[in-house]
C-alpha cells in the first residue's frame, strides 16, 4: 500500500530527459542502480529528488542546508543501494536514509546535544488535552495548507522532526523511535504535543 | 463505558494502538458519538497535515531547478571578495615600490626574504611551542599507527583475508614496515645535548629549544630546534628543521635542512640539500659531494668536490673552491680572486651588472651567463601550446576521475558552492596537512604514512582546480542536466577561465590560491562526508 501510494507522489520525470529508464518500472531501476548502473542512479534521482529535498526542507532549518542534505543522501545512496533488501518499500526506506541524514545534521549543528529530547513527564501529561475536535478537522484551501507548512517549518525541532517523520516520511512510531533513539511513547507524546502546539499556533478559523 | 482518551484516539487514528485495544475502541466508537466526532476531526487533521506537507514548499519545485547548484555566494560577498582583492594588490604594489631598509626588509611579506623569514619563523614558533610536546606527540602517533596496525591485521584476519578495501593491506604493510624504528632514541627538552664522550648507538630525534652534539651519533640525527650545533660526528645524515644549524664537526651521510642559516664549516661526506634563507660555507668547510639548495643569500668560502646548484633569490658569493660545474639562477654573482670553478660556470641573471667575476678567478670550463630578459610570455607560441598542454591534461584528469569516481567528484564539485565554509577549510587544510605531515613524519614509524599524506595533498592541490573549474563553469553554463558531458564541458569552461584569470597579475596569484584553498576545502569536506556511516 505505502508502494502505491508512494509510486503516485513521484514527481513527473523532467521535461527533455529523453533517457530511457523513463518508462522502466521502479523494480529494474533498482535492480540496474544496484549494478552501479549510472543512468539507473540518475533515474532514481529524478524520481525521488523532490520527495527527498522535501523531507530534508522540513527538517534543516535553511534551504542550503537541505541541499547539501540531499545530495548526501543520494551519495550514500550508491553506496548503500547494494543493502536495500525489498522489505519495505524503496521510497520508504530511501525516506529513512534522508531522515538519518537530517538527524545527523541536525545533532551536528547541536554539537553533541540531543537534538529531539524525551517531554518530561513522559505520555501522562496528555490527559489534560481537550476532547475538542481539532481545529484543522475541516477541508482546507490551499493558502491555508501553504499556512500550515510554515507553522509547522516553525515549530521547534522537538515537535517538526516526529511531526515530519510521521506525516511526511509516513514511518511508524517504532522507526522514530529508532531514528531519533526514543522510548516508543516518548515519540507519541512528542507527536501528540506536536499537533497540539500546531493548533495553538495556528490563526483560528471558522469551524 | 468510559470514553477514550484524545490521545488513545490519536494513536488508533495513526494505527498505533495494539490489536485488541483498537478493537475494543472499535467497539465503543459503535455506541459513543462523542468519541467518534474526536476520532473523525483526529482522522481529518491528519488528512490535512499529510495533504500539506505532501505538496512540497514552491522552492523544492523541480529537481531540475535544483541539481545545477545555487552559487551561494551573494552579491555582498563577491563585494568583499573583490575589496580584499583590490586592497590586496594596491597593498602589495605599495609594498613593491617602497624603499625598505634593510634591516626591516625581513619583515616584508612579499620579499623573497620576508617569505621565507615569515615561514622559518611560524615554524619555529610551532616548533618552540610545541617543543616541549613534540616528542610526545611522536610517541602518540607512534602508538596510534600501532593500534592502527592491530586493528587492521585483526579486520584481515576476521574477513578472513578478503579485505573490502585494497587500500587497507597497503596500509598495513607500509606501518608494519615502519615498526623497526621504533627503536629510535627521542630526546626532548629545553637543551639536548651529545656530550663529547657519548656516543648514541641508533638514530637520535631530538627535539629541543637548542640541540648540541659534541659526541658521536651512529644513526641519523633528525633535529627540531631553535639553534642545532653539531661539532662532534654524526656517522648517518643530519636532518635539521632549525633557526639555525651550525656544523663544525663531522657529518658522514648528507645534510638536509630547513633552516634559516646554515653555517658549515666542518667536513661532509656527501651533499647538502635544503631551503636555507642564508648559508655560509666557511673557509674550513669541506664538503665532499655538491650542494642543491634555494636559499636567500649564500655565500662559498669552502670546498665543494663537486657541483653546486643554487637557486636564490639574493646574491651568490663565491671566493671558495668548486671541483665541477657552477649552475646559479638568481640575482647576483660574485666570484672572486681565490674562487676556482673546475667545470663549467652558468648563470641565469637578470641583469649583466650583477654578475662580478673578478680577474684572479679560474673557471675551467665554459662560461655561460645569460640575462634572463622578463619578456612577455604571451608573445611565444610554446607558451600557447603548453598552456593547451595543460588545459588538455586537466579535462583528462578530470575526465578519468568522472569514470572511476562520478559520485565522489560530482559531490566535491558541488561542495565548492559552500563558498566561504570551503574556502576557510581549504586554508586550514593547506596550511595544517604540512604540519601534520611533519608531525607524523617525527616519529618515523609514521613515515609511511605521512608519505602517502604528500602525495594525496599535492594531488588535491592539483585536482583543486578541476573542481573549481567544473563549479565555475556549471554555474555559467546551467546545464539542464548533470550529466557527465555537461560536467566536463562545464570543466572545460571553467578550467579555461581560470587559467586566463591566473595571468592577471596580482590579482592572478591571489585566485589560483583561492582556487587552491576552495577545492582543497571541498575536498576536504567530502572526505569527511564519505566517510561518515549511511544508516
Amino acid at each position: 500500500m505505502d508502494a502505491k501510494r508512494n509510486m503516485a507522489k513521484e514527481p513527473q520525470p523532467r521535461e527533455g530527459g529523453t533517457s530511457q529508464m523513463e518508462g522502466l518500472d521502479l523494480e529494474s531501476v533498482i535492480e540496474r542502480a544496484r549494478g552501479h548502473d549510472a543512468e539507473a542512479m540518475g533515474e532514481i534521482y529524478r524520481r525521488y529528488v523532490r520527495r527527498v529535498f522535501g523531507l530534508c526542507r522540513y527538517m534543516l532549518d535553511s534551504r542550503e542546508s537541505a541541499e547539501d542534505a540531499t545530495s548526501e543522501v543520494f551519495l550514500k545512496l550508491q553506496r548503500s543501494i547494494e543493502s536495500y533488501d525489498r522489505s519495505i518499500p524503496f521510497p520508504r526506506w530511501l525516506l529513512r536514509i534522508a531522515g538519518n541524514q537530517c538527524i545527523d545534521a541536525l545533532r551536528r549543528r547541536q554539537r553533541g546535544r540531543r537534538a529531539i529530547v524525551e517531554v518530561e513527564d513522559g505520555a501522562a501529561v496528555i490527559e489534560a488535552a481537550s476532547s475538542e475536535p481539532s481545529p484543522l478537522g475541516a477541508v482546507i484551501s490551499k493558502e491555508d495548507r501553504a499556512k500550515v507548512r510554515d507553522t509547522i517549518a516553525r515549530l521547534p525541532d522537538n515537535y517538526r522532526v516526529p511531526l515530519v517523520l510521521r506525516y511526511y516520511s509516513e514511518l511508524s512510531y517504532d522507526e522514530i523511535a529508532q531514528q531519533l533513539d526514543l522510548e516508543r511513547n516518548n515519540v507519541a507524546a512528542l507527536i501528540f504535543r506536536a499537533k497540539q502546539e500546531l493548533r495553538r499556533r495556528l490563526p483560528h478559523r471558522s469551524k | 463505558m468510559e470514553c477514550y482518551s484524545e490521545q488513545t484516539c490519536a494513536l488508533a487514528v495513526d494505527g498505533e494502538l495494539a490489536g485488541d485495544e483498537a478493537q475494543r475502541l472499535r467497539d465503543h466508537l459503535t455506541t459513543c458519538q462523542r468519541c467518534r466526532a474526536l476520532v473523525d476531526a483526529l482522522r481529518a487533521e491528519n488528512r490535512v497535515l499529510s495533504e500539506s506537507l505532501n505538496e512540497l514548499p514552491e522552492e523544492a519545485a523541480s529537481p531540475a531547478s535544483f541539481s545545477p547548484r545555487r552559487w551561494s555566494w551573494g552579491w555582498g560577498d563577491l563585494a568583499i571578495l573583490a575589496a580584499l582583492l583590490v586592497l590586496g594588490s594596491i597593498v602589495s604594489g605599495w609594498f613593491n615600490e617602497l624603499d625598505i631598509p634593510a634591516a626591516l626588509e625581513s619583515f616584508n611579506p612579499f620579499s623573497v626574504s620576508g617569505r621565507t623569514n615569515l615561514i622559518f619563523n611560524s615554524f619555529y614558533y610551532f616548533a618552540h611551542g610545541g617543543t616541549a610536546m613534540l616528542a610526545d606527540y611522536a610517541a602518540v602517533v607512534g602508538w596510534i599507527c600501532l593500534l592502527l596496525l592491530l586493528a587492521g591485521s585483526a579486520l584481515l584476519v576476521g574477513r578472513r583475508g578478503r579485505p573490502h578495501y585494497p587500500g587497507l593491506r597497503l596500509l598495513i604493510v607500509l606501518l608494519a614496515l615502519s615498526l623497526p624504528s621504533f627503536a629510535l632514541e627521542r630526546r626532548h627538552g629545553e637543551f639536548v645535548t651529545v656530550t663529547a664522550n657519548e656516543t648514541v648507538d641508533d638514530t637520535l630525534v631530538a627535539a629541543a629549544n637548542m640541540v648540541r652534539v659534541d659526541g658521536v651519533v651512529n644513526g641519523d640525527l633528525l633535529t627540531f630546534g631553535r639553534t642545532v650545533e653539531v661539532r662532534g660526528t654524526v656517522k648517518g645524515d643530519l636532518i635539521s628543521f632549525a633557526q639555525r644549524t651550525e656544523v663544525s664537526g663531522t657529518v658522514e651521510g648528507h645534510i638536509y635542512t630547513f633552516s634559516r642559516t646554515l653555517d658549515f664549516e666542518g667536513q661532509l661526506g656527501h651533499s647538502i640539500y635544503g631551503l636555507v634563507q642564508s648559508l655560509h660555507i666557511d673557509d674550513r668547510g669541506r664538503v665532499g659531494d655538491g650542494i642543491v639548495v634555494a636559499v636567500g643569500d649564500i655565500s662559498l668560502e669552502g670546498e665543494v668536490k663537486r657541483s653546486v646548484n643554487i637557486v636564490t633569490g639574493g646574491s651568490a658569493d663565491v671566493s671558495g673552491t668548486i671541483g665541477r660545474d657552477l649552475t646559479m639562477v638568481g640575482r647576483s654573482l660574485t666570484l672572486t680572486n681565490t674562487a676556482r670553478v673546475g667545470g663549467n660556470l652558468s648563470a641565469r641573471v637578470r641583469q649583466l651588472k650583477e654578475v662580478h667575476i673578478a680577474e684572479g678567478a679560474t673557471i675551467g670550463g665554459k662560461r655561460d651567463i645569460q640575462v634572463r630578459v622578463r619578456e612577455s610570455s604571451f608573445t611565444r607560441p610554446r607558451f600557447y601550446f603548453h598552456q593547451a598542454v595543460w588545459l588538455a591534461g586537466g579535462i583528462l584528469v578530470g575526465w578519468l576521475g568522472m569514470l572511476v569516481f562520478p559520485g565522489f567528484f560530482q559531490a566535491t564539485t558541488q561542495l565548492v558552492g559552500s563558498g566561504w565554509l570551503s574556502l576557510g577549510l581549504g586554508v586550514g587544510v593547506l596550511a595544517g596537512v604540512p604540519v601534520a605531515i611533519v608531525v607524523i613524519a617525527i616519529t618515523l614509524v609514521g613515515l609511511p604514512l605521512s608519505l602517502m599524506l604528500v602525495a594525496l595533498y599535492l594531488a588535491a592541490i592539483y585536482l583543486a582546480k578541476i573542481w573549481v573549474g567544473a563549479f565555475l563553469g556549471r554555474i555559467l553554463l546551467k546545464p539542464s542536466g548533470a550529466t557527465k558531458g555537461d560536467w566536463l564541458l562545464g570543466l572545460l569552461v571553467g578550467l579555461f577561465i581560470l587559467t586566463i584569470v591566473g595571468f592577471i597579475p596580482y590579482l592572478g596569484g591571489l585566485v589560483r590560491l583561492g582556487v587552491i584553498c576552495l577545492g582543497l576545502g571541498a575536498f576536504a569536506g567530502q572526505l569527511y562526508r564519505a566517510s561518515r556511516p549511511v544508516m
